[in-house]
């Protein structure tokens, strides 16, 4: 019987054995950003000229670590086993094997390389390796200053994906994609040597923070010492003099219910500034997520709140460094309208 | 009996958790405004109201934005609204829920913050953390749902 429940269990546990499937993998986590086969979007375009200068491994490290603050999210949680099959199905696109790099680190002299790297890099990716230019990949949805961005040399998803051998041959190399240039035969090995020793002292800036009170919160919340209707109307003129257009009140219930049981004293209170809301979704078309901007007044146990989203905490769920940015700014404004509507 | 013990750490260490994201995002092949009167036939069949559809895209061309289809769809229970919003006001600029829909030349991007997200400011609250995980699997199916939709 025992015997028998054994075999029964292993049979029910068959789908979950079985070996992942990479292009249900890559669909299900991927083509969102990078399309159905790597033409790109959100994130850098997978293709046969960038799949033939990395290797594998540097796609599985990738997978894993992400790039912190550009967007591509550290997958940590998937198995080896499901990295692998995505990696497997990316690579069949090229029909051959990725090349594989040596992992011994090169010995330059980071001092000449710093020289190096402001004759010959700088341009492109920026005095920290920060990568210049809007945003990371090339979407089609936005203009772009390059197809596809430079990389951001100093971000420790770069730096711990990538293997000193395989820099060296794309810097030999170039991209045609990035049009970075091919430096083979314009450095020296030595040289090449001391610009990659540059890059691996180099330092992602540190992230600006919201105020330290309302970190790890997930909204503003005040207590306003008017009632409901002063207090919306207290809001609707400090936006306005903030510079936002206001638009028609909302219940929070509204269209959830039938119009007689709706709540009337919670009220979402709508606004935007249409200049910076496509200069953000520029930055970052993903942003509708967290949209519109609302500060909320609700009615609750004989007392009057005044409540929006932490957006400073909100921005950095998309993983990009200069929307996280923004969210800090607009905290500032959104915190000045509700003090300014509850004094 | 220790051949099943086996399986169940092989398990363990092989099965994921899979909650290493902040936004659950999917592409369809199918065409913005396709997927948008499916989402909205979807969204009910999920349990949810469709409360209102938001259009983004007055003068995004003005602003080198070259899509012209952007939707956020705000959807919820109002059942659920009212008993978390009683013990969790501070939950209200996050509801209802919603799901963004944007065209990317013939096809289309669903983007939803994944609710999960917002767990680890509610450590206290083990009944509001099952709701973020069902919240999470509906949305998610909702979205596998949009990117098996044919062209």
């Amino acid at each position: 019987m025992k015997r028998h429940l054994n075999w029964l269990f292993l049979l029910l546990c068959m789908p979950l054995l079985a070996a992942p499937d990479g292009k249900e993998l890559y669909e299900e986590k991927c083509s969102a950003c990078h399309h159905f086969h790597g033409q790109g979007g959100i994130g850098l375009p997978l293709s046969k000229e960038i799949l033939s200068q990395v290797s594998d491994d540097y796609i599985a490290k990738t997978i894993r670590h992400g790039r912190p603050g550009r967007i591509m999210p550290s997958f940590q949680k998937l198995s080896l086993a499901q990295v692998a099959a995505i990696v497997a199905y990316v690579r069949s696109w090229t029909g051959k094997p990725g090349p594989v790099f040596e992992t011994i680190r090169i010995q330059g002299d980071a001092k000449k390389g710093d020289a190096l790297y402001q004759e010959h890099c700088v341009r492109c990716h920026g005095k920290d390796g920060s990568g210049e230019g809007v945003g990371t990949g090339v979407t089609l949805s936005r203009k772009r200053s390059f197809m596809v961005m430079p990389a951001a040399l100093n971000n420790i998803g770069f730096q711990k994906s990538a293997s000193d051998a395989m820099i060296r041959d794309i810097i030999l190399a170039g991209r045609k994609t990035s049009n970075m240039p091919a430096f083979r035969g314009k450095l020296s090995n030595q040289e090449t040597a001391h610009i990659i020793a540059y890059l691996r002292i180099l330092q992602p800036p540190a992230p600006r923070k919201g105020a330290e009170e309302w970190v790890g919160k997930p909204a503003y919340v005040m207590e306003s010492p008017y009632d409901l209707e002063t207090t919306v109307e207290n809001v609707k003129q400090a936006l306005a003099g903030a510079n936002f257009r206001i638009f028609p009140l909302r219940y929070l219930e509204q269209g959830l219910t039938d119009e007689f049981s709706v709540n009337t004293r919670q009220v979402g209170i709508r606004f935007c500034n249409f200049k910076e809301l496509y200069h953000l979704l520029n930055i970052d078309p993903r942003l509708g997520t967290a949209l519109p901007c609302r500060i909320n007044v609700l009615e609750q146990n004989g007392k009057v709140l005044v409540i929006s989203a932490n957006v400073a905490q909100l921005a950095t769920l998309f993983n990009n460094q200069e929307l996280s940015e923004v969210g800090v700014l607009m905290e500032e404004i959104i915190l000045g309208v509700m003090e300014e509507a509850t004094l | 009996m220790r051949m099943i013990v086996g399986i169940c750490l092989v398990l363990l260490l092989t099965f994921p958790v899979q909650a290493d994201q902040t936004l659950v995002m999917a592409r369809s092949s199918a065409k913005a405004a396709h997927v948008m009167d499916v989402l909205r036939e979807t969204i009910p069949e999920y349990g949810y109201s469709v409360a209102h559809v938001q259009r983004c895209d007055g003068g995004m061309a003005e602003f080198d934005y070259k899509t012209d289809f952007y939707r956020v769809v705000f959807f919820g229970r109002v059942e659920e609204v009212r008993s978390i919003l009683a013990r969790h006001p501070e939950m209200s600029p996050y509801l209802p829920l919603k799901i963004v829909v944007i065209a990317e030349n013939n096809e289309t991007l669903l983007a939803a913050m994944d609710p999960r997200a917002l767990g680890s400011m509610f450590p206290g609250d083990a009944q509001l953390q099952l709701q973020f995980s069902r919240w999470y699997n509906d949305i998610q199916s909702m979205l596998d749902e949009m990117r098996q939709l044919k062209k």
